[in-house]
């Protein structure tokens, strides 16, 4: 990217673009190879006059020992059921195959994309009935129809092409209509029309760009639909007598006794070569679509990867604490990349039915501390260092039967979203309970339900709720429920991440005093992953703030709030709206927090901190204790000292 | 109440669609070039009595519709007849008597023909069907459980692999291979196996099928794999998977109980929609291996340019299509709860 | 012109069509969006619009910029009447008003360069055909949006830039037409809270050196203060309470601001206090109750609130709101 902004700004940017996709798509191999297959069949068809051994029409000295004989070296793919080579029939038949394909499936994307793009961009009442045209027509069996029309009118080529053509388009239609409604629905397009631009201009500028690369796959899938197609038609009977085809090829061969005679070459070429194109268009769409449509293809299913202790002295667990977490460290391991160190070197500890406020912005490696208790993280994500002790036992090496006996049991998770924590298709209740029915397996069914019935009152939940479905609830009720949920076994430690969130300011009091008074009641422990230091001194015991992986300061709220040491706390507080002072002017932190792949040398927060001097960005500062409960890692600190 | 309505919705968007694919095939029929009366009757040797004669034996000498005269491309009959005395109206009112004309080959009713083989395709795709789809969802959870792995690369390759093969070539080679194995290569049953006990009866047509079901069910269940694949991925990458794994649930429990079903919806939605591509493979299987179908119907038909048989198989296949579409639909709006109570 | 009608609001309502409630029933239910909302915006000013999911505060905003149709009501800017425009009136106006969106990541079009995208407003509107002026105004929103130096950012795509960048991006192609009247929805609710009083403090020089009025759609009223002159409360469709921002956040009358203002946390654990946490959530706008309507979750409703609508009720010259126990 930065060999981009260096060199003289390029006259056409789509040419630079083009470029840019080409580099990418060379790296694909998959759709390399399906470009190759195809771009060899291609040239074998361009040149097939200077390939074919022999003119494929000239039959003249036609004889019947010529019949089906087996491949030799005068004839390599053996001869057909009227004495033609057909070897040369397989070149010319290439050029016969790849025109049907190719202009039927141009009338197709016309057609379909057109269609599509004004069904989905503009949708008022004639586009919608277009749309359930469209529909009509694609559950209508469209070979069988082809096959009716074409032996209805005369089997010409153009005739093919056309039936083919206008036959093909509902897919791409469909396909292409999706997009764009997906596309327009999008806040740039909003953000064009408050612009002030016309239908025409978002079209060209916002809508097409974003099509495209859609319809470029597709159109590559369509191409080789029209090829089946074609080749089909022809077998059945239905094709051009004048341009043998492989499709063709095969019917003839099929219908004039290839079979009996165990004429295998006349039915195995003709074949070959329809899946040879066939195959290099899939593989090339496929190709195109890992590039222009990436996705990312992990799940959380994928194995993890194992934990490695890099050999530092044997920690022990500290007596009385309930949760005690020793200088973990995470990285995220990627092919070809550095490790990401997300997370580095943090320590804590939580002891009965306190409340621990872990804050951070966005991508400081909070969630993912977070997600590491449980050994929940993600392929890529591995615990390089430290340990993670419950009640004495290290759940960094416990085995994953045990884990499991752990999870939810001892520690339950609040997730963030809980419209996407909870499964959609599955209701309220039984998420509940098949928790309870995963550690406790021997409770009666009545029991289980009222059970059930009665964390959902816990937290505020009428019992007619649980049989509903997740996107039955409101944004509040889901992560009560999710609170429900977490209870469910009646565990020691709750992680709760971002829990509010998403939420309204009053519904976000609703939560916080909810999960004040369960605290309260039941004694748990509680990890509040956040990034809003109000909330965290509303209910917090103390707090750690993380920056970019590390620990910033550590220490109980009072002093967080009050007298924090580390610049970054000072600064943030400094930057959070105080409705008790609405004259302050807010002051802001300059620049942006550093890329977890790209970790500046000395102290992470060195880039942005005001009073950064040379050692800062030179060494990164160690954690000094400052009194019985509060940790800062800064050079300061340790001057002051 | 949204329920009752979206289904009452479905079900008279489905007869629509049958009202237009009838009128759709009438008309085909009657504008196209190749129309029954040139095309059909157009033997030189026939008499000119003897041609006015089946001109009448199928209705041909009445107008196609009664005010739209220039629609009858041989221009006989009047508008002052019986308004509804018109090939349109008769058309109608034949198919709802459940009458479809008659062959110009055999001369026999085209129901007759047709409904004995309707049976013997919807046996066919059936069994391809339900066949492709197991070992496609099967082979597609384990691609997508095992994600970048070999089983993984393997499983897409192969499936891209099978979904570029031509059906009627793959027919061809499967006979091919079935002809040195023994294996029965034509029609649905041994001649004469009539007589024999229901249950060899049973097996002799279990021998038949195995070709033509093989065939189909190599030739979509690529395209299965693929769907549910990357379906399943998506599922799996949803943070509730994530809450399932927190909760403990061992890897078995996920899939059985949060990721299959949610990954099975989009699957049933493809399935609706590929019915209609579906018949396109029944249509060369049976041409190949002379499987007496609906398909098969339509090849043989074709070759004879018997269009009265054309005309009855398309219409059957398209209707059964729609009505298939219609029961996948509605499965679909029964098993995901969030489109029963939008 | 007087300089209390340069953006004039008054009575403005959006009913959406929300479907027949059984199939063959004959009345039609609408979701009572906007309800009747008048306001002011002078010059250069900066009010602030608060209120929760719901309160429609989003519909609002979209009926301000002309990209929905009011069902009542009329919108004059600089005395003259906007409410309904043609199509190349409305254009015309697009260069007075312009609007910011709360997500950075989504209102920008990740196909299209930086350069692109501030340069498309003057594409649109036929600004500046010569090419070296055309760059110059890019600059000079870019800088004054805080994208210094404008080269670095011009050639780069939106994957490429923090979220505050982008927003800074949104802001200049926003400024790129020289508008009179900013209108920011949320505009800091996606970012970090470090970056958060960058753009707040962008904003607010804009105003004093671009003259430029902002209104500032937000659900947090923390966020309001020391930036905005006056603040709005809106709750369901309706505006509550208007007033100056000291009035609104230091003296509220309105029993819903003060239970808002009451459960924003305060950054200080000595200051830990009661809060008045209203129960259950906002009503839906399809059913609106009857009387005052927020008297179901108010905590201090009297007998007569469920009957009669209050009407706003003056505090001082700039101060009022609409509840009924204010009547005297």
């Amino acid at each position: 990217m930065e060999t981009t902004i260096l060199v003289a700004k390029p006259k056409s940017q789509w040419l630079v673009r083009l470029l840019n996709f080409w580099r990418v798509f060379t790296k694909n191999s998959i759709g390399i190879v399906g470009l190759a297959m195809l771009v060899v069949i291609i040239l074998m068809a361009i040149f097939a006059p200077a390939i074919a051994p022999y003119d494929s029409s000239s039959s003249a000295e036609f004889q019947v020992g010529d019949i089906y004989n087996p491949p030799s070296a005068a004839h390599w793919f053996g001869t057909d059921d009227a004495g033609q080579d057909v070897f040369s029939n397989f070149v010319f038949g290439a050029r016969v195959s790849l025109i049907v394909g190719f202009f039927a499936a141009f009338i197709s994307i016309i057609i379909g994309g057109v269609l599509g793009l004004v069904a989905g961009f503009f949708g008022g009442r004639w586009e919608n009935l277009l749309m359930r045209f469209t529909d009509i027509m694609l559950v209508i069996p469209d070979l069988p129809l082809m096959v009716v029309i074409v032996a209805l009118t005369k089997p010409s080529l153009m005739n093919i092409i056309f039936v083919i053509g206008i036959l093909g388009w509902t897919t791409t239609a469909r396909v292409v209509r999706s997009q764009t409604l997906a596309v327009k629905s999008r806040k740039f397009v909003l953000r064009a029309r408050a612009v002030g631009a016309g239908n025409g201009h978002i079209i060209a500028h916002h809508i097409l760009p974003l099509v495209m690369p859609i319809l470029v796959v597709q159109a590559v899938l369509v191409v080789s639909l029209a090829i089946l197609n074609e080749s089909t038609l022809s077998f059945l009977g239905l094709g051009d007598p004048t341009a043998l085809s492989w499709g063709q090829m095969l019917n003839y061969a099929f219908g004039r006794g290839a079979m009996s005679i165990g004429a295998w070459w006349a039915l195995l070429f003709p074949g070959l070569g329809i899946v040879w194109v066939v195959l290099g268009l899939t593989l090339l769409g496929q190709g195109l679509e890992q590039v222009l449509n990436p996705r990312l293809d992990t799940h959380h299913l994928m194995p993890s990867k194992p934990t490695v202790q890099s050999g530092r002295v044997e920690l022990n667990p500290e007596k009385g604490a309930l949760l005690e977490v020793q200088n973990l460290s995470i990285h995220y391991i990627n092919e070809g990349k550095p490790a990401a160190r997300a997370v580095e070197d943090i320590s804590f500890t939580l002891s009965k039915g306190e409340l621990i406020g872990l804050v951070g912005e966005s991508g400081c490696g909070k969630t993912t501390l977070m997600l590491s208790l449980l050994r929940l993280l993600p392929s890529a994500g591995q615990i390089v260092n430290g340990r993670v002790f419950f009640n004495g036992k290290d759940l960094t090496a416990v085995g994953d039967e045990e884990l499991n006996t752990i999870r939810w049991k001892e520690i339950s998770i609040v997730f963030q979203g809980a419209m996407n924590a909870l499964n959609p298709v599955r209701t309220v209740g039984e998420q509940i309970a098949e928790a309870i029915v995963k550690h406790m397996p021997a409770m009666p069914h009545e029991q289980l339900q009222a059970r059930v019935t009665e964390l959902l009152d816990l937290v505020g939940i009428a019992a007619d709720h649980k049989e509903h479905y997740p996107h039955q609830y409101s944004g509040g009720m889901r992560q009560r429920a999710m609170i429900a949920m977490a209870l469910a076994c009646n565990p020691q430690v709750i992680i709760a991440d971002e829990p509010t969130t998403a939420l309204d300011v009053m519904i976000q009091a609703q939560i916080l005093e909810l999960l004040d008074s369960l605290r309260k009641k039941l004694g748990l422990a509680i990890i509040f992953v956040t990034h809003d230091l109000g909330v965290v001194a509303e209910i917090c015991d103390k707090v750690l703030v993380m920056y970019g992986g590390v620990t910033a300061e550590y220490a109980d709220v009072d002093t967080i709030y009050n007298e924090p040491r580390h610049p970054y706390t000072q600064e943030l507080l400094k930057a959070f709206p105080d409705l008790t002072k609405p004259k302050k002017k807010l002051s802001s932190i300059p620049g942006y927090p550093p890329r977890l792949d790209a970790l500046p040398a000395g102290c992470r927060f060195a880039p942005r901190c005001p009073l950064a001097f040379d050692r800062c960005r030179t060494e990164q500062p160690l954690l000094h204790k400052l009194g019985d409960m509060h940790f800062a890692s800064c050079h300061l600190v340790e001057a002051s000292k | 109440m949204n329920r009752t309505r979206t289904l009452l919705k479905k079900i008279a968007w489905a007869v629509f669609t049958i009202l237009f694919v009838i009128v759709l095939n009438f008309f085909l029929f009657r504008v196209l070039p190749g129309d029954p009366a040139r095309a059909g009757i157009r033997d030189p040797r026939l008499k000119k009595e003897a041609v006015e004669m089946l001109r009448v034996r199928f209705g041909l000498d009445k107008p196609v519709i009664n005010c739209f005269e220039s629609l009858n491309p041989i221009k006989v009959g009047s508008c002052a007849v019986n308004p509804l005395d018109t090939q349109f109206f008769i058309y109608i009112g034949n198919l709802f008597q459940g009458e479809l004309g008659i062959s110009y080959h055999t001369n026999r009713p085209v129901a007759d023909i047709l409904s004995e083989r309707l049976w013997n395709t919807v046996l066919l795709i059936g069994a391809g069907q339900i066949l492709s789809i197991i070992i496609g969802v099967i082979f597609g959870v384990f691609a997508a459980w095992k994600a970048h792995t070999s089983i993984d690369y393997s499983a897409v390759i192969t499936s891209l692999m099978v979904w570029s093969l031509p059906t009627f070539w793959l027919a061809i080679i499967l006979l091919f291979w079935g002809s040195s194995n023994g294996l029965p290569l034509a029609g649905k049953a041994t001649p004469g196996s009539s007589s024999l006990p229901l249950l060899q009866q049973w097996a002799d047509i279990f021998r038949h099928m195995l070709l033509p079901t093989l065939t189909y069910t190599i030739v979509y269940m690529g395209e299965y794999t693929l769907i549910m694949r990357s379906s399943l991925i998506d599922v799996l990458s949803e943070d509730y998977i994530l809450t399932a794994k927190a909760k403990g649930l061992s890897t078995f429990q996920i899939l059985k109980d949060h990721a299959l079903k949610n990954a099975m919806l989009p699957l049933v939605t493809i399935i609706a929609i590929n019915l209609g591509f579906t018949v396109a493979g029944a249509i060369q299987i049976e041409a190949v291996f002379s499987w007496p179908g609906l398909g098969g119907a339509i090849f043989e038909a074709v070759g004879r340019r018997d269009f009265p048989v054309l005309q009855g198989a398309f219409l059957l296949i398209a209707v059964t299509v729609i009505f298939a579409n219609l029961i996948a639909d509605l499965t679909y709006s029964y098993l995901d709860p969030r489109v029963q109570t939008e | 012109m007087n300089k209390e009608n340069f953006l004039e609001v008054r009575g403005l309502k959006k009913y959406f069509d929300a479907g027949r409630l059984r199939l063959f029933s004959r009345e039609t239910r609408f979701v009572h969006a906007v309800d009747g909302v008048s306001f002011n915006l002078r010059r250069s000013e900066v009010l602030a619009l608060v209120g929760e999911s719901g309160c429609g505060k989003s519909t609002l905003s979209l009926l301000l910029m002309g990209l929905e149709n009011p069902t009542e009501g009329s919108i004059s800017f600089e005395g003259r009447d906007i409410t309904h425009l043609n199509d190349h009136e409305r254009k015309g106006l697009r260069r007075k008003i312009q609007m910011v969106f709360q997500d950075p990541y989504e209102s920008l079009n990740p196909t299209q360069t930086i350069e692109e995208i501030i340069n498309e407003p003057l594409l649109v509107h036929g600004i500046a055909k010569d090419k070296k002026e055309r760059d110059e105004r890019v600059k000079k929103a870019m800088e004054d949006a805080g994208l210094k130096p404008a080269e670095v950012y011009l050639s780069r795509f939106p994957h490429e830039l923090s979220g505050g960048q982008r927003q800074r991006v949104v802001i200049a192609a926003a400024l790129v037409l020289e508008p009179e009247i900013l209108l920011a929805d949320e505009p800091v609710s996606m970012l970090d809270v470090s970056i958060r009083a960058e753009i707040i403090n962008l904003l607010a020089e804009l105003r004093i050196t671009r003259q430029i009025a902002v209104i500032f759609i937000t659900h947090d009223l923390g966020s309001v203060g020391f930036f905005a002159d006056r603040v709005a409360v809106m709750y369901l469709g309706r505006i509550v309470e208007i007033g100056t921002m000291l009035e609104v956040l230091e003296k509220p009358e309105h029993p819903y601001t003060k239970a808002l203002i009451s459960v924003i946390p305060v950054p200080n654990p000595r200051l830990r206090h009661e809060r008045i946490i209203l129960q259950g959530e906002t009503p839906s706008p399809i059913d609106v109750p009857s009387g005052c309507r927020f008297h179901p979750r108010c905590p201090v409703a009297i007998a007569i609130c469920k009957d009669s609508d209050p009407p706003f009720i003056a505090l001082s010259k700039t101060h009022q709101a609409a509840c009924l126990l204010l009547v005297k």
